[in-house]
């Protein structure tokens, strides 16, 4: 019985992401003009956001302990945690705040599926962020060659894991910060904006030689050392002690528990007062 | 008389600064997140320029002064007004019907956010600079003057682009989000607000500082730390503000008449 439950609840996971992301192509292919907007914006401004590390690197022949193409496999790896955020978690699933903030919440509380699924599935934008993910894989790839990395199938296990690991990093801290919204819905609304927009900015920077204080600081209550920094150096090897692979899972997984209790006391609180500035027609008062 | 015309302006700057604060005190997180930005950048800057000595005409102290001053006037080296917001979601319909031109209801109401934000976030930083390690003053008292002088350039510099950007936006019919993202992408890039001019490698910098981008941030900037020429440096910021803002009244006049609201 259990095990059909299971079935049906990951079977119609996949149902959702089948439909939205024809939704997704659909959207691509209805108005060129304004597909090649976005695309060409998102390769702008993804390309603008690593060339400040890169450029530095190139400048300096490498920041601190890492060389050029270390830097390169990093900002590769940052990329790619981008476009995995933005591929499942786009239309400000991710920027969790936003919905909070302007009532939004509504729209997922009357449907006929649990909350999780709704967020986990109605962001999904594989052609349209597919401007994020490529050259974020192709970074990887041209800088794993040029480092001669020896490309192992466990090497590629651990490096899928923690790609995984740093997205579940960062949208436990969007959410984190996010579920503030539900206390203060007009002064929070953009709270998510700002967590992710530090990690933005931050995310593809090595954090060696920062002190213990700050790097301490970077690696709990603002996590963003995990994003990219701390498992590309077990990826490219700067890191060689055996457990350092796992150190982003298990950072991944007690943040999602902690952002999980948030999220829900908030929600609890929003089951009391509900939103003050929901309108009937979708729009923030 | 003067004052009369004065008091419209400063109303709606006074409205723009405590609209955001009557909600809860957590909307001073936002800048909690903004002093950890600073800390890292600064940390950032020591291990990379560590024992380098000077570099391009730049010591590692009138660096970390950059990044600091960079970030104490973050609002004022970009200025945002959130013309691009209100097109997107049609609320300047009705600003065409207030009492007060558009140009100066805009700037107003970034004035009065700018407030909020430097009495928030900026005089802080400043306060709390001796403990990061950072000397929060300029080069020189004549450096500090001319700062003021290059600051106002670069705000009118930047109040242009924002309005040839709008007008861009609804000419070109361009969406607000994907022209939001290049701006930023490529401001923050070319105005040296991130990394200063000097310090990008193969000499693109020097490309870059006769850009308008550069009137905005870097200009000011190494005034201030007295790692550039400044009269040259206003000269260029006065030219591109001469240039900018005929662009920008003639691109906003022939672009507002093909304006179409629905919402707001």
């Amino acid at each position: 019985m259990e095990g059909d439950y299971r079935r049906s609840t990951i079977g119609q996971l996949f149902r959702l992401w089948k439909l939205y992301g024809t939704m997704d192509l659909m959207f691509m292919t209805r108005d060129l003009k304004l597909v090649l907007t976005y695309y060409i914006s998102d390769v702008i401004s993804n390309t603008a956001s690593v060339s400040a590390t890169l450029l530095l690197a190139e400048r300096f022949d490498g920041i601190g302990g890492w060389t050029k193409f270390q830097i390169v496999f990093m900002l590769g790896y940052a990329t790619a945690v981008s476009g995995i955020m933005w591929t499942f978690f786009n239309y400000n699933a991710l920027h969790i705040s936003r919905r909070l903030g302007r009532g939004q919440l509504d729209h997922t509380l009357i449907q006929p599926q649990p909350i999780w699924m709704a967020l986990l599935t109605e962001g999904f934008t594989p052609f349209s962020s597919s401007a994020i993910l490529v050259p974020g894989f192709v970074l990887i790839i041209w800088a794993t060659a040029k480092l001669s990395l020896t490309v192992t199938p466990a090497w590629l296990a651990m490096a899928a894991l923690n790609l995984v690991a740093s997205s579940a990093v960062v949208l436990a801290f969007s959410f984190m910060w996010g579920s503030i919204a539900f206390w203060a819905p007009r002064a929070a609304e953009e709270i998510s904006s700002s967590a992710v927009n530090l990690v933005h900015q931050i995310k593809s920077i090595p954090l060696d030689g920062l002190g213990p204080l700050l790097v301490g600081g970077l690696m709990t209550a603002l996590p963003v050392g995990f994003v990219a920094w701390y498992p590309c150096r077990y990826l490219v090897g700067i890191d060689g002690s055996r457990w350092g692979g796992l150190a982003t899972p298990l950072a991944a997984a007690i943040l999602s528990t902690l952002a999980a209790w948030v999220f829900i006391r908030g929600i609890k609180h929003y089951g009391k007062t509900g939103s003050q500035r929901y309108s009937n027609f979708g729009h923030r008062r | 008389m003067h004052l009369n015309i004065l008091h419209k302006y400063w109303k709606t700057a006074a409205m723009a600064a405590t609209s955001f604060v009557g909600d809860s005190p957590l909307f001073l997180l936002d800048y909690l997140l903004r002093f950890l930005r600073v800390a890292v950048l600064l940390s950032i800057w020591r291990t990379i320029l560590a024992g380098k000595g000077e570099v391009s005409g730049m010591t590692m102290e009138s660096v970390l002064t950059y990044t600091l001053i960079a970030e104490v006037f973050a609002e004022q080296l970009s200025p945002r007004t959130g013309l691009d917001l209100a097109i997107w979601n049609g609320s300047i319909a009705t600003r065409f019907l207030h009492p007060i031109g558009t140009f100066e209801e805009f700037a107003s109401e970034a004035f009065g956010k700018w407030i909020l934000g430097f009495c928030m976030f900026s005089l802080p930083l400043l306060a709390f600079s001796p403990l990061l390690g950072v000397n929060p003053l300029p080069e020189s008292a004549e450096a500090g003057g001319l700062f003021i002088l290059s600051l106002t350039l670069a705000i009118s510099v930047g109040l242009a682009i924002e309005f040839i950007f709008g007008a861009l936006m609804v000419s070109l019919e361009l969406n607000m989000w994907a022209l939001y993202q290049i701006r930023g992408a490529v401001t923050t890039l070319l105005s040296g607000a991130l990394l200063p001019l000097p310090l990008l490698p193969w000499r693109i910098g020097d490309a870059f500082a006769w850009l308008p981008f550069a009137s905005m941030a870097s200009a000011p900037l190494r005034i201030y730390t007295g790692t550039g020429e400044a009269l040259q440096l206003i000269a260029i910021q006065a030219g591109w503000s001469v240039i900018l803002w005929p662009v920008a009244h003639f691109l906003w006049r022939a672009s507002r008449e093909r304006m179409v609201s629905y919402g707001g």
